[in-house]
């Protein structure tokens, strides 16, 4: 994914701000842990929110202080490991071999051989992360299969394309069997999975225009892009998480979760529509 | 039954003050409003009812069993009966096509909704494009939704349930906002009890 689910640190306690880096801190530490080194470059934001979703209620696992090669002197707090931990270790890895792999099909030739060296970096953990996760990888792969498809035809179909991306987000939650719970999140996957699929498009749109690439915004909208528009719809599908949110038992990270899907979110949509988002990455493009 | 304080979230030894602002807090969480036309709604009513017998088990427990309950949960059951038991697809149609596809719709079976209104409909009026629009909301095609929706309300601009839907749309949702979080679009609490005024409202549309 893409690193736009993460917390509004305003908002957070210290103590809450230093949990939430123990679920960041850990997730890497368990990448190292079953793909090696070389994984621990897919780490993303949006993983550690699927991690804290993903826990079950009860007693959270200790978090203690560990060092790395990124930290070699001050240790970082880390969350032990735990099912749900490696469950998003494996789909991470997944989904990065996937997105390297359209980094091959849409770079320039620079960022082409970047992604194909990072692609073969990745190669046996990928395999790895297959074997583990059969079910999820089949469903990745169908549902980017029928975005490509989409793209390349160049659909105006903003919630055609949407939806099969949200659909690959669905399929991060493996089922509890409880419909109480499965439903709720699974609603609330859909729809971050689809705000994540418009806040890129709507971040990308520029990058696209110069490069004459296909966008799902710029093909919906045209010439005139009705940023309104975007930000009722995309809150729309945030005010939906949230009313799934709440219906989902608490577990040991509500208050993150909930700081991640009422301030998190809605401030980097903001930035995203306001095109201050990722203002050093603008930079260099200017 | 659960224990009712554990439902609430509160010590038995609250006071009745505290117990009635936990109630208070859990049924503006779980009101018809913040899901209305959602898949979820089914689940959220379960809550709903779950804190209402709560509230209703402790107020008779404190009151000595003497039927003072009744009183102070007037206004939860009265979510209870107009929220969640009139659900908009509900709403009568003289087209008995249209009927049998709301009818569909309730029942959660959208795919078969989808192919009455693609291949069997009589015609593209106001009604189709507000069903269609509902068979896109339930399946989370919020884009598509908002312009059958809005579809629909140029085609009958009289229609109450179509310009309620719209409404939704063009707010963006309504959901419930724990307290120390702003609305970041700047929409305040008003607009939140707006399915209750918009039907008060001379022009049947938000109350802001």
């Amino acid at each position: 994914m893409f690193g736009y689910v993460r917390p509004h640190r305003a908002q957070l306690a210290p103590e809450a701000w230093a949990r939430y880096q123990g679920v960041y801190c850990g997730l890497c530490h368990c990448l190292k842990a079953r793909y090696g080194q070389a994984a621990r470059f897919v780490l993303q934001y949006d993983f550690a929110f699927l991690c804290m979703l993903l826990e079950p209620p009860g007693e959270p696992r200790p978090i203690r202080p560990r060092r790395c090669a990124v930290h070699p002197l001050d240790p970082r707090p880390c969350l032990e490991p735990s099912p749900a931990m490696e469950l998003c270790a494996d789909e991470s890895v997944i989904l990065a071999r996937y997105k390297l792999r359209d980094g091959v099909a849409d770079e320039g030739p620079a960022g082409r051989l970047g992604c194909r060296c990072a692609a073969l970096l990745l190669g046996r953990a990928y395999r790895w992360a297959r074997a583990a996760r059969p079910e999820f990888d089949r469903r990745a792969a169908a549902c980017l299969e029928e975005l490509d498809r989409l793209e390349q035809a160049g659909s105006p179909q903003l919630d055609r394309c949407a939806d099969a991306f949200a659909r690959l987000l669905t399929a991060a939650a493996e089922p509890t069997g409880d419909e109480a719970v499965d439903r709720p999140r699974q609603h609330l996957l859909y729809h971050l999975g689809r705000w994540i699929y418009l806040i890129d498009a709507v971040d990308d749109l520029d990058e696209d225009r110069r490069r004459g690439r296909y966008n799902p915004v710029a093909a919906r909208f045209g010439e005139r892009v009705e940023r309104d528009y975007l930000d009722a719809t995309m809150g729309h599908s945030l005010a939906l998480c949230q009313s799934a949110f709440q219906l989902l038992p608490q577990n040991a990270w509500a208050d993150l979760l909930e700081n991640i899907l009422y301030a998190g979110l809605p401030s980097v949509q903001q930035l995203v529509l306001e095109g201050r988002w990722n203002p050093k990455k603008r930079e260099k493009r200017a | 039954m659960n224990d009712p304080y554990r439902v609430l979230g509160v010590s038995p030894n609250a006071s009745d003050e505290e117990v009635k602002r936990a109630y208070r807090e859990l049924a503006r969480k779980y009101h018809p409003d913040n899901y209305q036309d959602n898949p979820l709604a089914d689940l959220a009513e379960e809550k709903m009812k779950e804190i209402n017998e709560a509230y209703d088990a402790i107020t008779q427990q404190r009151a000595g069993g003497q039927g003072y309950g009744g009183q102070s949960y007037g206004q939860a059951q009265s979510y209870g009966a107009q929220g969640y038991g009139g659900q908009s697809y509900g709403g009568q149609s003289q087209d008995p096509f249209f009927q049998k596809v709301r009818q569909c719709i309730q029942a959660g079976n959208l795919d078969a909704a989808e192919r009455l209104l693609t291949q069997e409909a009589p015609a593209q009026n106001a009604e189709w494009h507000f069903l269609l629009g509902a068979v896109c909301y339930r399946r989370g095609w919020l884009d598509e939704a908002r312009q059958h929706y809005q579809t629909a309300v140029q085609m009958d601009p009289g229609n109450l349930e179509y310009r309620q839907a719209y409404a939704m749309m063009s707010q963006g949702g309504y959901a419930y906002r724990p307290a120390g979080y702003n609305a970041a679009n700047g929409c305040d609490d008003c607009c939140r009890t707006y399915l209750c005024v918009s039907c008060l409202t001379p022009w049947g549309g938000p109350c802001c």
